[in-house]
């Protein structure tokens, strides 16, 4: 008992909150750790430009962790209003334009500087990780962290970790000819003690008690059998949401598989098609997104997602009925 | 100009002689058009999957939006057809554009499950097209939906609190 303390002390005595926090050293796993952990369980608030291609998008994240339970509000700054507010994977989205408050489960959606899920080791098995030199962003010191990919079906990740905290500054997905095809910044940050609570409130919060509340999204999100299945998504990819959306313009749900390696995720869609057709195979890459659209007798598949052609092409050309055991079985 | 696109098509072209080509083809509808046919009829004749370049106009029509990509892009090995991009003025969507070539009438009805559409070599007359907007796919994978995609889906399943 006296020898545990004695190991925990040091890290207390340091304001740290747990050894994970500790000084990563060389050890890029140990560094991963560090990013995903301060991304989720510190404290911080400040602005964040998304660019793809030539678009730069703007918008404000203010994250605290208290009570074990991350809260979390995404502001757009550019284009049309609207707001986020997130705790833990429920995520409430607030449309002043249509007067609407949607309820959601996060599955798919991506929030810089939380870019990791599931375990740094897994990450090593399909990334090289390795670490680069210390860079100064927004006059703070960060380590870059290397993820290259150990086959042609993802991108190459550099995060840059903020020393003392750990905390994502910039992330860049890089393409096959090392170019920057997405990035995330911060362009302002503050931590800590410098944000309070009452930040986290929507601004729309006292206005959308008359607006309109739509949980089916939420209730979409709940996993469900779709009875579709791929047979070999690219290495490390498993599947973290299965569920039927309904979206506009299209009479039927479709049904929508998720998956991610850990940093990089791609969804899969099937789509009742109406008048059964001979279709073509089709893909594109843009920047770091890519699509892949494929018939499957009177289905459309659809994979679309931050990684290479080739990894929406093997999703998408592995798709297959779910084998029935026996109706009613089971 | 009949002649350069024909040479920009054939590769011949480079530098500034290419780029006026280029633009001459998309800013003049009469040379789109035969752009068009010309593509068509190269595709057709290599026997190469179908509709490799849909409608323009279909496109622009569909999509609503000035396109800022569409420019040839290297086809990826083994993939008949393409997708294209485009740059949309939302903020939380990038419009995809997906043409499908339909083998009308030619074929028995309900090709059996994941059998690859074979290359179609039909004539480019007897081919008909279509045109699948899978940008609304980008938002749901984003989970970060714009109101113009919103509204019809809340307005069919609006529960009030």
């Amino acid at each position: 008992m006296k020898g545990r303390l004695a190991a925990v002390v040091p890290w207390l005595a340091l304001g740290l909150a747990a050894p994970a926090l500790a000084a990563p050293g060389e050890d890029p796993v140990a560094w991963l750790q560090k990013a995903a952990l301060s991304a989720r369980e510190t404290t911080y608030a400040g602005t964040v430009m998304h660019v793809t291609g030539d678009r730069t998008v703007a918008s404000r994240v203010t994250h605290l962790f208290t009570g074990g339970a991350e809260h979390e509000k995404i502001e757009s700054l550019d284009g049309p209003r609207r707001e986020i507010v997130r705790h833990n994977d429920d995520m409430q989205c607030f449309y002043p334009d249509a007067k609407t408050v949607r309820m959601d489960r996060r599955v798919s959606a991506r929030f810089f500087p939380s870019l990791l899920n599931g375990s740094p080791q897994a990450l090593a098995e399909h990334y090289k990780l390795s670490l680069g030199s210390v860079d100064r962003v927004l006059g703070k010191d960060c380590r870059w962290i290397h993820l290259d990919p150990r086959d042609t079906l993802r991108f190459a990740q550099r995060l840059c970790a903020e020393l003392a905290t750990g905390l994502l500054l910039r992330a860049q997905t890089l393409g096959a000819r090392q170019q920057v095809v997405e990035q995330f910044t911060f362009t302002d940050l503050r931590l800590g003690t410098q944000v309070s609570r009452s930040e986290l409130k929507s601004t729309f919060y006292a206005q959308s008690k008359d607006w309109r509340h739509d949980s089916q999204p939420l209730d979409e999100a709940k996993s469900v059998a779709t009875g579709w299945v791929v047979g070999s998504p690219p290495p490390g990819f498993r599947l973290v949401g299965e569920m039927q959306r309904r979206m506009p313009n299209k009479p039927q749900p479709v049904s929508q598989l998720v998956f991610s390696d850990g940093i990089a995720s791609m969804s899969v869609f099937v789509e009742p098609l109406n008048n059964p057709r001979r279709v073509a195979e089709a893909v594109n890459e843009e920047g770091a997104l890519s699509v892949f659209v494929r018939p499957l007798g009177e289905h459309l598949v659809t994979v679309l997602g931050e990684v290479p052609g080739a990894a929406v092409q093997q999703a998408g050309r592995s798709v297959a009925k779910q084998q029935q055991v026996a109706s009613g079985g089971k | 100009m009949t002649q350069e696109l024909s040479s920009l098509m054939d590769g011949e072209l480079d530098g500034p002689e290419a780029e006026r080509a280029i633009r001459g083809c998309c800013g003049d509808e009469e040379l789109k058009r035969k752009w068009q046919a010309y593509h068509l009829i190269g595709d057709a004749m290599r026997g190469e999957g179908p509709c490799r370049r849909a409608s323009t106009d279909r496109i622009m029509a569909a999509i609503r939006q000035e396109p800022t990509v569409l420019a040839p892009r290297r086809p990826l090995a083994g993939v008949a057809g393409r997708v294209a991009f485009a740059a949309a003025a939302s903020v939380a969507t990038v419009a995809v554009v997906g043409w499908i070539g339909m083998q009308d009438r030619a074929s028995p009805a309900g090709p059996s499950i994941a059998q690859p559409a074979p290359a179609e070599t039909l004539p480019a007359s007897a081919r008909n097209e279509e045109i699948v907007l899978a940008s609304d796919y980008v938002v749901v994978h984003r989970q970060m939906p714009n109101a113009d995609f919103y509204r019809p889906v809340s307005a069919s399943a609006v529960g009030g609190r």
